[in-house]
């Protein structure tokens, strides 16, 4: 198939859609905003355009069961493991938020028969792991989370991929922070040799007294775009941070709408990117303050280090503003790495190569040790230390 | 003579700040330099270490009877030149004792010796700290990152009792240091000194040279040495300053 066509459905066959498919909102969301170009706001530093083109195998939806295992393994767009004491099961869902900004969010959901619903009982640390097996492939899931008022959990997010070439995966989470609960969402991703493309959408509402934390780490030489759409409810709270280590070609980064909708709304948000060779760095957010979000705390900010010739950071931090009285604050900065800090280390005997090494570990760990789970910190480390060095050998 | 330093000209940006300046230092002495704000200490011990800041366009500096200015900076310390800096700068993410053990294992394979393993540096590094009256947390938080002043100038203190320099600059280590502080500061520099090693102290003050007991006291003024005397001469500058040293050539 091509998600191409899905746009240039004649009138006749809209209005066909419109009373006999269940979905045709979603169809005339995705008509409205129109599939990504090259013009579209959020997808214009990347080339998803292309990939939209391409023609996918696309298999008509065949959930597997589901076995016992140590943590949720999602394989190709099917659960294939989880966990007892989490509830995953596949379920409709009419709950899609028909105000995202992003037209491959509704796609996702139009593609899904039924999405993925993951119910947290309790306070829980969970891996989830996303294995991809198919190559040339149009791999579609939308995975919904619940968990429980005054419960702490956190999903540790992994991917894996095996002769995944020109394949393109779209998914999402749709998120509902419980009232008075926190969850987190730790995503490790490296992605190197195009080993397959990704655009992941998502959206968060985060309830009342609730706080949500979203780290985002992303690795390797290749392209993928994620884009989040986060919406606070009244004290509520939201703690993102996005690291990149891009090398290559790759153009890789984030996409984020956080809206601030009830009164002493708190976000931060913090982009740290480390570019090597030719990559491109993402980090397009805006927050925005609605009227009704008084006494919001705000924090905004995005550093890059360019550490290649053709290396380039498009670090648009946005700011937009209904009320007048808030905490805010949003910068970004570009530059290389700190010439007082490495000629410090070098006059201590370190090799200038050694002493750059150093810094970039040490820019990445700053985000790195925002992860308090030791065993879950180490592993974010090794992926980026990984990646690191990859460049090293080469 | 283990450092000689011989008509050096030197720039910042377009300004040049030493203008001929010849020092040399002697083995197992204490040379302190003195001199107003601005006169170009600062500029000597980077130009020593190799800082980027600083052009040399004209004179040498020769160390152990070899050109330095042809050495980076790491090559230079790893030959035994150590400076501790006027304002230590912050690394964030740098675990003090991993840069402290990465450095002093770079000195030791540089002189052929075995690397030290992290238990037995932090054996090394234990017993510095306690001499010097450093909380053991010091080391395992991030490179002077949040350091009060005086704790700066103790962690450069401690890197230069583990590598073990030859030639030591101490750029105002006492500035910024409570009685205490210095005290112990100046106790860690008297146990490095030894037959081999030789110091220079830049500073503003009497006090820390009553501990260290320098051999020579030197004036640096407008990009030269214009005067050389022994210890009584730090008397004299603190009553009359610098006004009446004048270049005598
Ligand atoms: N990075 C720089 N850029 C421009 N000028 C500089 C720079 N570093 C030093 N200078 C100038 O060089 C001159 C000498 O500075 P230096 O730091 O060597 O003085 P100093 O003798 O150490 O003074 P102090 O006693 O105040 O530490 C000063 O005029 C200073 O402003
Ligand atoms: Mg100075």
């Amino acid at each position: 198939m091509r998600l191409i066509n899905l746009t240039q459905l004649s009138a006749i066959e809209l209005d066909e859609c419109r009373n006999k498919h269940p979905k045709h909102a979603l169809i005339e969301k995705v008509q409205t905003l129109g599939l990504p170009t090259r013009k579209s706001e959020a997808y214009r530093y990347v080339e998803v355009e292309p990939l939209l083109r391409e023609t996918y195998e696309y298999a008509e939806f065949a959930p597997k069961p589901i076995v016992y295992g140590e943590k949720i393994i999602i394989e190709d767009g099917y659960v294939t493991t989880a966990p007892k004491g989490i509830r995953v099961y596949y379920s409709d869902f009419d709950d899609v938020n028909m105000n995202h900004y992003d037209p491959l969010y509704f796609l996702g959901h139009l593609l899904s028969p039924k999405v993925i619903m993951i119910e947290i009982d309790g306070d829980s640390d969970i891996e989830l792991l996303h294995r991809f097996t198919k190559s040339n492939t149009l791999i579609s899931y939308r995975i919904v989370i619940k968990n429980q008022t005054n419960r702490h959990a956190s999903i540790y997010e992994y991917f894996e991929s095996k002769n995944a070439q020109n394949s393109l995966i779209l998914y999402g989470y749709d998120i509902m922070v419980t009232q008075d609960s926190t969850l987190g969402i730790i995503k490790n991703q490296t992605i190197n040799d195009n080993a397959y493309n990704m655009v992941a959408s998502h959206n968060v509402k985060v309830g009342k007294q609730a706080s949500m934390m979203l780290k985002t780490f992303d690795f390797g030489d290749s392209s993928a775009l994620q884009l989040l759409n986060i919406e606070l409810d009244t004290h509520a709270m939201v703690d993102t941070g996005h690291l990149l280590y891009l090398l290559g070609h790759a153009k890789r980064g984030t996409v984020s709408k956080i809206v601030h909708k009830g009164e002493h709304t708190h976000s931060t948000q913090e982009a740290k990117n480390i570019l090597d060779d030719g990559a491109r760095g993402i980090f397009d957010a805006l927050i925005k303050v609605e009227q009704s979000a008084k006494y919001t705390k705000t924090r905004q900010n995005s550093k890059a280090i360019l550490l290649g010739e053709g290396s380039f950071m498009v670090a648009k931090p946005q700011l937009e503003i209904y009320i007048d009285e808030l905490e805010a604050s949003h910068g970004s900065t570009t530059g290389q790495l700190n010439n007082n800090q490495l000629f410090y280390l070098q006059s201590r005997g370190i090799s200038k190569i050694e002493a750059r090494k150093m810094l970039i570990i040490a820019f990445a760990n700053t985000l790195i040790e925002t992860i308090r789970d030791g065993r879950q910190q180490e592993k974010i480390q090794k992926s980026f230390e990984e990646a690191f060095y990859k460049k090293d050998l080469s | 003579m283990i450092l000689d330093i011989k008509n050096l000209h030197a720039k910042i940006g377009d300004k040049e700040i030493l203008k001929g300046l010849n020092l040399s230092l002697e083995k197992g002495k204490v040379h302190a330099i003195m001199g107003p704000n601005g006169a170009g200490k600062s500029t000597l011990s980077k130009a020593i270490v190799g800082h980027y800041d600083v052009e040399i366009t004209a004179g040498d500096i020769s160390y152990k009877g070899k050109s330095l200015l042809e050495l980076s900076p790491e090559e230079r310390a790893l030959e035994g030149i150590f400076m501790s800096f006027q304002n230590p700068v912050e690394v964030p993410g740098v675990n003090n004792a991993y840069f402290l053990r990465t450095a002093l294992n770079a000195k030791r394979i540089h002189d052929g010796k075995e690397e030290l393993n992290a238990a037995q540096f932090l054996r090394l590094m234990r017993e510095h700290l306690t001499a010097l009256g450093m909380k053991p947390d010091m080391v395992s938080r991030s490179l002077n990152e949040g350091f009060s002043g005086g704790e700066k100038k103790r962690n450069e203190i401690l890197q230069m009792l583990i590598l073990e320099p030859d030639v030591i600059i101490l750029d105002e280590i006492d500035s910024g240091l409570d009685i205490d502080a210095l005290k112990a500061v100046s106790e860690g520099i008297n146990q490095m000194k030894d037959e081999k090693r030789s110091f220079l102290v830049i500073t503003h003050y009497s006090r820390i040279l009553d501990y260290l007991k320098p051999d020579y006291i030197h004036v640096l003024k407008d990009g030269k040495i214009l005067k050389t005397a022994g210890v009584d001469l730090v008397e004299k500058l603190e009553s009359e300053g610098y006004d009446w040293i004048k270049d005598e050539l």
